[in-house]
């Protein structure tokens, strides 16, 4: 939680109130590899602050085949934003890759904190404002990047997050296959 | 709910029908799957001629087929290692059978999460092959550098066979007919032996293992290219002692050929017979999601053409699993 509020306040005013009452909405939780916070087809209410670890949130389609849409690492954002926000069932699964912790918000108490306390407001926006920019480079880069150059992106940004993937996530997030993947790889070993 | 059940035993033709039939019923240690594909395996046609009415008997009607992959529904009490909407596999235990349905209810314990980068359809023609292939050669005990003969590698189990004895870095030798010999290459086989131009035993010689899916003629000769001190398993051929006294067969005795064979070349002989197990099933997931082992999928039928998928699997010509789509 501090990572949190360190977070926030490196940018941003933040009073003693709506830090107290940050603290008093939050709960500290921790998973291990393997464990689903967020499930396909059931209601969201919580939204989770990664503190530690990697997680993943995914989809399958119709014919049961999983596709990854997000990672979030330490200091990350992760819940099926679908849900909270359109009031809908979970399109995604939200699972730990590793042992990780998290801080639980639930999303209605964070909405209430956003009218309690103005000055949050504008942290949030700057979260939203970030995850627009991110979400329209993900879509610009699978138009106009190839396989290659997408997965050295990916890999210099995220460094960390392939000791924990499965060949297979990392392609279905790329848009690629695995055996694609592979040779990526192998070519990239090269140089 | 609708299922595809053995009426009689008899001709395919003539033995199967769809029905209609009450939702399965949920133990405390089950997990309710709806089923999205089922595949069908030469057991369940054996089953359907009657080849197997001393070793496996059934009750008439009895709902077809072990192999499903689908989405747990409901789930027992005393299930805590599934939960709803968790996408499984599984081969079913012989009391639940039943797979060629739109719900079919299994002990949590032979159910495993299924591979995520595959479909359904893939995943439900890996759990009766995958698991015959695994358990028999985890008793041989394969091993890097092993060298083994699969005979059939291109059939259901022979083709995971390979897969998984490449994956453990055995060098593989198999059997299959000239069409068929490109793909299971691309398996990972070492060598791939045309039997209709090659005499398999002038080239797999002194292997420490036979991996015997053929039987009759084959689990003798198995014995003339296995090494001294090696190891025949079968899956088709005549029991072992030790399996036979399991069934309750305590007088069996190994064929007098076969006893012989095995004391000359001091090769042991043992018959596999594959029981469900989901902890298996979770290994075979990451072996999958690793890439190490794919599945092989001749055809996909639909439901309402689950009797051609039966004649199809009569022919004995499929290229890998034949596999029915359910929802």
């Amino acid at each position: 939680m501090e990572e949190l509020i360190e977070k926030i306040k490196s940018n941003h005013s933040l009073s003693q109130e709506a830090e107290d009452y940050l603290h008093s909405i939050s709960s500290k939780k921790s998973f291990a590899k393997g464990e689903v916070l967020i499930r396909q087809g059931q209601q969201v209410q919580n939204v989770y602050f990664v503190t530690d670890g990697c997680l993943r949130s995914y989809c399958y389609d119709k014919n049961g085949k999983e596709h990854t849409l997000q990672f979030a690492i330490k200091n990350w954002w992760i819940s099926d934003y679908i849900a909270i926000h359109s009031d809908e069932s979970a399109t995604l699964t939200v699972e730990c890759l590793k042992e990780s912790e998290v801080v639980k918000f639930n999303a209605k108490d964070l909405e209430l904190m956003l009218t309690l306390f103005p000055e949050f407001e504008r942290f949030q926006r700057k979260i939203l404002e970030r995850h627009v920019v991110s979400l329209n480079k993900r879509i610009l880069n699978q138009l106009q990047l190839t396989a290659s150059e997408r997965y050295t992106l990916f890999i210099t940004q995220y460094p960390e997050i392939e000791q924990y993937t499965h060949n297979y996530h990392i392609a279905s997030y790329l848009g690629i296959t695995q055996e694609s993947l592979s040779r990526i790889r192998v070519e990239n070993a090269k140089h | 709910m609708r299922v595809l059940q053995i009426v009689k035993y008899g001709e395919i033709k003539d033995s199967l029908a769809f029905n209609e039939v009450s939702k399965p019923a949920v133990q405390a240690t089950d997990v309710l799957i709806e089923v999205k594909a089922a595949a069908i395996n030469p057991i369940d046609k054996s089953i359907v001629l009657g080849n197997l009415q001393g070793l496996l008997p059934i009750p008439f009607p009895s709902t077809s087929a072990y192999d499903v992959s689908g989405i747990v529904v409901e789930k027992g009490d005393d299930v805590s290692n599934f939960e709803i909407g968790d996408l499984v596999y599984s081969r079913v235990p012989q009391e639940q059978m039943g797979t060629i349905a739109e719900y079919v209810a299994v002990t949590s314990e032979a159910v495993s999460k299924k591979p995520g980068n595959i479909s359904f359809e893939e995943a439900a023609g890996i759990p009766l092959a995958g698991l015959t292939a695994l358990q028999s050669l985890e008793f041989a005990g394969i091993k890097a550098n092993d060298r083994i003969l699969i005979h059939a590698g291109s059939g259901g189990v022979g083709s995971l066979a390979i897969q998984y004895a490449k994956a453990k870095g055995a060098y593989v030798y198999t059997t299959t007919s000239t069409e068929n010999v490109q793909w299971v290459k691309e398996l990972g086989a070492d060598r791939v032996i045309d039997y209709k131009t090659e005499d398999y035993k002038t080239i797999a010689k002194d292997v420490d293992i036979v991996y015997d899916t053929l039987g009759q003629k084959y689990t003798a000769e198995a014995f003339e290219v296995v090494r001294k001190g090696g190891q025949v398993i079968s899956v088709v051929g005549p029991l072992d002692e030790e399996t036979a006294k399991m069934f309750g067969m305590a007088d069996y005795k190994l064929p007098e050929e076969l006893a012989t064979l095995s004391a000359e070349k001091d090769a042991s002989y043992k018959f596999i017979f594959m029981h469900p197990n989901g902890a298996q099933l979770a290994e075979i997931k990451t072996m999958v999601e690793d890439k190490k082992i794919k599945p092989i999928v001749d055809t996909i039928y639909p439901f309402t053409e689950s009797v051609a998928a039966f004649t199809h699997l009569e022919t004995g010509r499929a290229k890998g699993k034949i596999i029915i789509k359910i929802n």
